[in-house]
């Protein structure tokens, strides 16, 4: 048999053993090709004009991808090799020599990359598709699908992944060629020594790290910034002192409690997982820390996405808005263009009026923690106006209550305002409170219907107000166009037309300008820092399951010893189950306890009333948790499912 | 307290059926010391497996104490083996993760016992098989011969009554093999433990009371030890050998 024949029959069965391995190489092939699709992509960077920083967005996001997929391949190799030790050995004993065997191993694990980045070229090319009618529905534009290989994207993956894989390889050369006869055959006698580990600075370091872990845990939920870093600390220094003696911590304390040992599956369970933690202790640290990683990454991800879309929803209330600040203004260098150029279905100039007094405003900041304002009074709209503006944004009207005056505000301000009975007097009418109204009338902004709220009066009791601004909103029968919005800016920026005051301010804003401008930002932020937490998350679940799946035939064997003893299926069942949980779980918990607040502050530093529904902190949270769970799993019923396979009895 | 009736196990398929074990009968009374002998092939360890339930008989009938194993559902023979079995194999089949203690106490933890007193009971076994020093060890740290009385200590820790040993001595050299056939005619005497043994080898066998010659699947001879000495035994154990045509120098 020759060399390459015996290489391909080895990758052929590796292929089989590292199931999951090989699946998760061939979709980081796939994800690799799906993003250099984009930087390659000029329909989809010409949709705008920001769109240009996307190929530098995903290569960035590429490269830190290419290090975490070069860690995987390093590790899984390295861990095979090692798995292989006695059949290498064995290769070496009948006469190989070691730089044969060293090309044997880059020979089968050329052809499993090999193989690998050709399943995922095609994979890759289904995903691009996919990304790329995201993208397009993001801009509001059809999409068709066609399918075919990018050469330059293919170009590129084909060179990350030759990093991946030479980088993995020269190691694992540079080892092989090192290697003795004797080492590798008697290779598993050197693994079962390093299952005890009693020290005392062991278990000294295992109390400590409990300890570090519940200070860490207290410190993060407590929700200043400062201590949460802190907590952040404590709970990392946890997560190493934890996983590096919970084999010597665990035993120690059933040593003080020998009944809680032999209680139910306690004693297989947690010897499984002490013989699993002490040869894999700062595999599972990282493993924990790239999970924490992961949450962020898709927690800042989300957040992003809430922030664009929240701010959008309420700039973009309206097909085309401007205001110009001060006492006079001249609105006709915009009115004229508009006139020309923009066919316009409904419109409508107005003013803001200044109440003289900021009371309300004196009230919600005594009750809202963050506030920002750009007024310093109360601002007021005529009803008429108001009722106009309603139309235009295409809101159903308000009833117009007499006597009272109206509060339209930004939903997060309602229940602050809800409390507000006080009235107001203007201009000798005094107007009691009436109803709320919470729609999107563009309330964030300088020259906005206020600063999230606004007070909406009866018409005649503006008379002698302070204007602070001249609005003008419309509805078109059409997008405006980027052109067009060019144009309006372009006479903002020659604002010596527009008022008279050099310190006023004036500002354009239009519905398809806002909404592209969330699907640019979206692309270019959460396309590559979910593509991060993918690759994160897929390889930390991956060297967790070839862990655990690389202990088939040492669990195999000891059910098989277990039935012969007289252990029940279910009971073995419920056992590897427990393991499996216990297993699964500990590394996601200190990622949870330091991704939760991380996220939760993340969400809270926005403007406020941007960050609502499900955008809101907690329902980030949620999702973040629930896109990584959902990930992990996959991996975890992959893995779940081939050990009972090929462990419990009675299954083969 | 065992008995075997006309039991019989054919391997393969229907073209080619290998028949393991022909209509063997026998008894086995409650604190009997049963050896059961016969060269590689003769069916010795089929027999072993199907006595302990982990294979099943094609015909015949195995009853412990008047009960036919092969009645029973697959939970109700998991139960009977923790509870009525213990087993001592060639190999120690000792999990490599678990300190001698906690192989001992595994057989107690599966019987459910109570969790406070599982502690004290592997400590009284282990002080009869004088392995109270390794209790703290894992199994690649001692020798064969501990491992071994690891392996006993595990097989009658939770009161079972009928202990099980394919070739206990297998993998051991001389001195510990004496030692260990020591202790299980201890454990025989004092508790009164019933022990069937499995074994090619004669010296072995010489510390039964009674061994049992298997030859091409049946049951060839009965010795019995009777009131003679053991070097008596053993040397009629050899003749017994040579009349079943085995190669003596195998079966030492």
């Amino acid at each position: 048999m020759t060399l390459s024949k015996l290489s391909l029959r080895n990758a052929k069965r590796q292929a089989r053993d590292y199931m999951v391995y090989f699946v998760t190489v061939v979709m980081s092939a796939a994800l690799l090709y799906a993003f250099n699709g984009l930087v390659f992509s000029q329909e989809i960077i010409s949709l705008q004009s920001s769109m240009d920083s996307l190929p530098l967005m995903i290569v960035l996001a590429s490269i830190v991808v290419v290090c975490v997929f070069g860690w995987l391949v390093a590790y899984a190799t390295g861990f095979m090799l090692l798995r292989r030790s006695r059949e290498l050995g064995t290769y070496l004993l009948i006469g190989l020599e070691n730089r044969q065997v060293a090309r044997l191993f880059f020979l089968e694990n050329l052809a499993v990359g090999g193989c690998s980045l050709a399943l995922g070229l095609v994979l890759g090319a289904l995903l691009y598709q996919t990304f790329r009618a995201i993208i397009l529905t993001l801009f509001g534009l059809p999409y068709r699908f066609t399918l075919g290989l990018s050469l330059p994207a293919t170009a590129l993956t084909a060179f990350y992944f030759a990093l991946i894989y030479l980088h993995a390889l020269r190691r694992n050369r540079k080892r092989i060629r090192k290697m003795k006869i004797y080492d590798l055959i008697y290779f598993d006698r050197q693994n079962e020594g390093i299952v005890v580990q009693t020290g005392r600075k062991r278990r000294w370091i295992f109390s400590v790290s409990i300890v570090l872990g519940v200070i860490g845990t207290l410190l993060l939920t407590a929700g200043n910034m400062f201590l949460g870093v802190i907590g952040a600390g404590c709970i990392i220094l946890f997560l190493f002192g934890f996983f590096l003696s919970f084999a010597s911590g665990v035993p120690g304390y059933f040593d003080r409690k020998p009944a809680r040992k032999y209680r139910g599956q306690n004693l297989l369970v947690f010897r499984t997982l002490t013989a699993k933690l002490a040869t894999m202790g700062i595999v599972m640290s990282v493993i924990s820390m790239i999970f924490a990683a992961t949450l962020m990454t898709e927690g800042s991800g989300l957040v992003f996405h809430g922030l664009f879309r929240g701010r959008a929803a309420e700039s973009a209330c309206f097909d085309l808005y401007f205001g110009i600040e001060g006492e006079t203004q001249n609105p006709e260098p915009y009115l004229d263009y508009i006139a020309e150029n923009i066919p316009v279905e409904q419109s409508l100039l107005y003013r803001v009026y200044l109440t003289g007094s900021p009371q309300v405003q004196d009230f919600i900041s005594s009750r809202t923690v963050y506030y920002y304002y750009n007024y310093h009074q109360d601002t007021v709209l005529r009803w008429s106006d108001y009722a106009a503006l309603r139309a235009i944004a295409g809101y159903p009207p308000a009833e117009p209550e007499p006597g009272r005056y109206l509060i339209h505000c930004m939903t997060y301000l309602e229940e602050t305002l809800q409390n507000y009975t006080r009235s107001i007097t203007l201009g000798g009418t005094t107007l009691t409170p009436g109803s709320i109204y919470t729609e999107h009338l563009y309330q964030s902004y300088g020259v906005a219907n206020g600063r999230g709220y606004i007070l909406v009066v009866p018409d005649d009791a503006t008379q002698g107000l302070d204007i602070h601004h001249l609005s003008y909103a419309a509805k078109t029968s059409e997008p405006v166009t980027a052109a067009q919005y060019e144009a309006l800016n372009d006479i903002t920026k020659a604002k010596d037309n527009l008022m008279t005051d050099p310190e006023a301010y004036a500002f354009v804003t239009t519905k398809a300008d806002e909404d592209a401008q969330v699907a640019a930002m979206t692309a270019l932020s959460v396309f590559p820092l979910f593509f991060l937490a993918l690759a994160l998350t897929m390889t930390a679940a991956t060297i967790l399951t070839i862990q655990q799946l690389s202990e088939s035939d040492r669990y195999q064997r000891q059910f098989e010893l277990l039935r012969k003893l007289g252990m029940d299926r279910r009971e073995m069942a419920a056992a590897l189950r427990t393991q499996f949980a216990i297993y699964y779980t500990m590394p996601a918990v200190p990622s949870i306890l330091i991704g939760i607040p991380f996220i939760l502050n993340l969400a809270k530093t926005p403007e406020p009333g941007v960050m609502v529904g499900a955008s809101s902190p907690a329902a980030i949270v949620c999702i973040a948790l629930c896109i990584f769970f959902l990930i992990y799993a996959v991996y975890i019923l992959l893995a779940y499912t081939s050990l009972r396979r090929n462990v419990l009895p009675g299954n083969r | 307290m065992l008995q075997v009736q006309n039991i019989e196990k054919y391997y393969g398929s229907r073209n080619n059926v290998t028949k393991a074990l022909d209509r063997v009968s026998f008894n086995v009374d409650a604190g009997e010391f049963l050896a059961i002998m016969g060269a590689s092939g003769s069916g010795k360890t089929t027999l072993l497996n199907c006595i302990s339930t982990i294979d099943t008989i094609s015909a015949g009938k195995i009853l412990l104490d008047g009960v036919s194993i092969s009645d029973l559902s697959e939970s109700e023979l998991a139960k009977f083996r923790r509870e009525r079995l213990g087993f001592v194999f060639q190999d120690f089949n000792l999990l490599d993760t678990l300190t001698v203690e906690e192989n001992i106490g595994l057989a107690l933890t599966l019987n459910h016992t109570d969790p406070n007193a599982v502690q004290n009971k592997v400590r009284e076994v282990a002080g009869k098989l004088g392995i109270t020093d390794i209790l703290g060890k894992f199994p690649y740290q001692v020798s064969g011969g501990q491992k071994q009385r690891t392996a006993c200590a595990r097989a009658m820790v939770a009161g079972q009554s009928l202990i099980l040993a394919d070739e206990p001595t297998g993998a051991l050299d001389s001195r510990a093999s004496k030692n260990l056939l020591e202790i299980m005619s201890a454990i025989n005497r004092d508790p009164g433990a019933t022990i069937l043994m499995v074994t090619h080898d004669a010296y072995s066998a010489s510390y039964a009371g009674r061994v049992l010659f298997l030859k091409d699947g049946r049951v060839f001879n009965e010795l019995l030890r009777g009131e003679r000495g053991r070097s008596v035994f053993y040397h009629e154990i050899l003749d017994v050998l040579a009349a079943l045509g085995g190669d003596v120098s195998d079966v030492i």
